[in-house]
């Protein structure tokens, strides 16, 4: 399995990985100290190709620059008691939405699972999943992303990326145990003091721990919730085991 | 604020110093709110920058955005910048790329773009401010080593870092398998490394 991941490390060094690919490698790396080396020293000569691609930008460009960094405020020093081993890397950027899909421990896996399959059916993904893909993507990489997470009751984590720009979010469940083989996860958005709406399509696959749903119009709700249903899903909530408030 | 910034950039223009500042101090300099420090990691790498992102999106004006973005993010995440993992350009460019090709792929979800296969397909001009000598240097190393690989190698690096292809796009323009083409990324990359001499620190 480890020398399955690892022969990803050159499209990983290249940025040629999607963001559930790269989750799942950099979850990879933080387990394998030489494969993190290998993987650094790869991603060092990558970037030396930049040297092929020398530019000036517009001198106006300099300018602005130095005005936006005067607005922006800079992240605090990591502390190293507050940060996690895979988190001590640079590399960390918006798709920290991304990698909140590998959870600690066994939900990890389970992507990871889910992750591999995917991978071994690339070549016949249908568009619509491909369009799915992108506009996750997409949503992730949105310059003005929020991500929220919640605990979910059973153990395991709720995360909402939001975008007001894509005007839609990514919703990934997480849970530590799957739930029964004739039940399934199903989200629902709320707003204000109004009834739980359930998020078309928004019921995940019987028995599955894990999952990722793209909601439009999600930068207006007030909440996300996760329910617990029978297979297929229901009108209303049934038991709620997981929200995400505000967006 | 700009005005100052300008001044700085006179003064600095003035002096240009034959050793270039050393990147790693600069970026420690930054991590610590210097705003000289940060102009003068500006005029390191701004050029390769933009030149990386202008070559993966290839528009110009969205290339300026995205650059502009890229160096605010350096400012701002230069703390994060650990380096026992790698350089400080290197850091740098691997923030401009992940921006470069994150915005392709956001546009590919609504069209495809027209595929240019080739490394060398796009101008990249000169400006007789920065240190020519070093980035003819440069290039002239990097499109040395690229020739050193095997076609299918240098295809599948060259397609991924600056076209923005994932290596399934890459697998589907090169009609060559996955596996084949997760490997010749691989050993494209270490021959590369081998070629340029890149080594990284470790402690």
């Amino acid at each position: 399995m480890t020398d399955d991941i690892h022969a990803l490390v050159g499209a990983y060094a290249l940025n040629a990985v999607d963001d559930l690919e790269r989750a799942a490698f950099e979850r990879h790396l933080a387990d394998c100290p030489a494969c993190r080396a290998d993987a650094d020293e790869l991603r060092e000569t990558a970037a030396r190709l930049a040297g092929d691609t020398w530019s000036v930008p517009p001198p106006r460009l300099r300018g602005e620059v130095l005005a936006a960094i005067g607005r922006t405020r800079q992240l605090p020093p990591v502390t190293t008691a507050a940060a996690r081993p895979e988190q001590s890397g640079w590399r960390r950027r918006l798709v920290a939405a991304a990698a909140a899909v590998a959870l600690a421990g066994g939900t990890g896996a389970a992507v990871y699972a889910v992750q591999e399959q995917r991978v071994r059916e690339n070549g016949t993904l249908a568009a619509e999943a491909q369009l799915r893909e992108a506009r996750t993507r997409s949503i992730l990489a949105a310059p003005d992303v929020v991500v929220r997470t919640a605990p979910m009751s059973g153990g395991g984590k709720v995360t909402v990326a939001s975008s007001a720009l894509r005007d839609a979010g990514v919703v990934l469940v997480g849970a530590d145990q799957a739930p029964a083989a004739d039940q399934a996860f199903q989200l629902w958005t709320v707003r204000g003091g109004g009834a739980p709406v359930a998020v078309p399509d928004g019921v995940l696959a019987a028995g599955s721990a894990v999952g990722v749903e793209i909601v439009d119009g999600l930068p207006d709700v007030d909440a996300v919730a996760v329910s617990l249903e029978p297979a297929g899903g229901s009108v209303t909530p049934t038991t709620v085991v997981g929200q995400v408030s505000p967006i | 604020m700009t005005d100052r910034g300008e001044a700085r950039r006179a003064d600095h223009l003035a002096s240009v110093p034959p050793p270039p500042p050393d990147a790693a101090d600069l970026v420690r300099a930054v991590a610590r709110g210097d705003e000289a420090a940060f102009g003068r990691l500006y005029d390191l790498v701004a050029p390769r920058v933009f030149g990386l992102i202008r070559r993966v999106l290839r528009d110009p004006a969205q290339a300026e955005e995205v650059a502009q973005e890229v160096m605010v993010e350096v400012w701002r995440t230069a703390n994060r910048f650990d380096p026992a993992r790698g350089s400080a350009t290197a850091w740098v460019f691997t923030i401009a790329h992940r921006r470069a090709v994150d915005r392709v792929r956001a546009e590919q979800a609504s069209a495809n773009r027209t595929m240019k296969v080739g490394a060398a397909s796009v101008d990249t001009p000169y400006d007789e401010v920065v240190d020519e000598v070093t980035g003819r240097l440069e290039r002239q190393q990097v499109r040395h080593c690229l020739d050193d690989l095997t076609e299918l190698q240098r295809q599948a690096v060259t397609l991924a870092y600056y076209q923005g292809h994932s290596y399934a796009e890459v697998a589907d323009l090169l009609a060559t398998p996955l596996p084949t083409v997760k490997s010749r990324m691989r050993d494209g990359l270490i021959r590369l490394r081998d070629c340029l001499g890149v080594e990284v620190a470790t402690r």
